[in-house]
């Protein structure tokens, strides 16, 4: 906890911080954003406590349905400054009016996923079944409701091997899935927390994605990284 | 089922073994024989999947470290580790597995691909998947097990 560190440590963390949230807000053109986020990632503790306080937590199954929203309403498709970035086509659908969206926590880290790009969520029962030969970030097959899941490590999507590689998922597995619309794929994360309306404007949106595509956009309230769930996923088909 | 469906959809058998917590099936046309842990004599700068060779009433066999091969973790050979002798297309080896469970009979059509997610060489031996008892089997092609490359290597030995 931040009250048992000397102050020259909370000066420290709290560059960090102010590094991060910098980063978070500015648009993310190479590595170095990357990097800065590693670098801050352990100081972030309290900002990630506070940002899951304004969540509603409604459970998964109850969430209500997206309203219809007229998308010619929506400031995210009227802002001129996105249409020169990049043409809205390449944004998801999702992405252009209030959306709800699932966070969910990953190692120490709270991220969001747009409910549209989900199924469901379920409690890790029984291990998945390790395919050889496979990248380390693919955990293996589970099967669920007459599908075959692959269950993806997504602390190691996110971080990448350097860093999520490192968790060893005997000793520490996962205890959740968040089961992709198609059902094919699965997100295994910690804990699954709320689900909450977010409307685009409230988010910062990485119009230029050619770094970590899966980042599309970043809650600037809460500073939770919101998830492109389709970039996530592999998208190499099955043999 | 009519003779047509039976020849479109064939029923084969396999031999399982376990390795870890995983299920593997293998077909059991290519099973020679299981044999008990024996000597299993190293072989000076042999690739690591490759445990040693046995003497097979006056043949020599490489053992494969299925283990190895699979990418998991090194585990002492016990009273349950069996050699499974088999005989791909041109070449007969033994591979090391942590016990032999049982022989199954699927059909063609219970056998789902696998996802590949990986590079296209690193999980060509595995055949594909299948539930059986509440738990996934996974299916392996022994006829890929092992690289050409590789098996002109182990003609070294």
């Amino acid at each position: 906890m931040a009250h048992d560190k000397s102050p020259h440590q909370l000066v420290h963390q709290e560059l960090a911080l102010d590094s991060y949230l910098k980063t978070l807000l500015d648009e993310i053109p190479s590595d170095d954003a990357a990097s800065a986020l590693d670098n801050a990632e352990a100081q972030l503790e309290p900002a990630r406590q506070q940002a899951t306080e304004p969540l509603a937590p409604p459970p998964l199954e109850q969430a209500p349905k997206m309203p219809d929203i007229d998308v010619e309403s929506s400031a995210i498709v009227n802002a001129p400054a996105v249409i020169k970035r990049q043409p809205l086509s390449l944004m998801p659908e999702w992405s252009r009016h209030e959306f709800q969206a699932l966070f969910f926590k990953v190692d120490q880290l709270i991220l969001a996923a747009p409910l549209t790009e989900l199924l469901r969520t379920i409690t890790i029962t029984r291990q998945p079944t390790k395919i050889p030969g496979q990248p380390s970030w693919f955990i293996g097959l589970l099967d669920d409701q007459d599908k075959r899941v692959g269950v993806l490590d997504t602390g190691q999507l996110v971080y990448g091997k350097s860093r999520g590689g490192q968790r060893d998922l005997k000793q520490d597995p996962f205890k959740s899935i968040l089961i992709t619309q198609d059902g094919r794929w699965g997100l295994a994360c910690d804990e699954v927390l709320s689900i909450s309306k977010l409307e685009p404007e409230k988010v910062r949106w990485r119009t230029l994605r050619k770094k970590r595509p899966w980042l599309i956009g970043t809650v600037i309230e809460e500073l939770t990284a919101v998830i492109d769930v389709q970039q996530l996923v592999p998208h190499r088909k099955p043999r | 089922m009519s003779e047509e469906d039976k020849q479109n959809d064939p029923v084969m058998q396999w031999v399982t073994f376990c390795l870890g917590d995983e299920k593997y099936g293998i077909n059991v046309m290519q099973v020679q024989e299981v044999l008990r842990i024996s000597e299993i004599a190293p072989v000076p700068g042999a690739p690591s999947y490759v445990l040693g060779i046995i003497n097979l009433r006056g043949n020599v066999v490489t053992v494969i470290d299925t283990r190895n091969r699979f990418g998991l973790p090194c585990q002492e050979a016990d009273d349950a580790s069996r050699v499974v002798i088999i005989e791909t297309e041109d070449h007969i080896i033994g591979i090391l597995v942590d016990s032999v469970a049982e022989v199954v009979e699927l059909r063609a059509s219970d056998i789902e691909t696998a996802p590949n997610v990986g590079n296209e060489e690193s999980s060509k031996y595995i055949q594909g998947v299948t539930s059986r008892d509440d738990e996934l089997l996974i299916l392996v092609d022994l006829n890929k097990f092992l690289s050409d490359d590789e098996k002109a290597e182990l003609d070294m030995f």
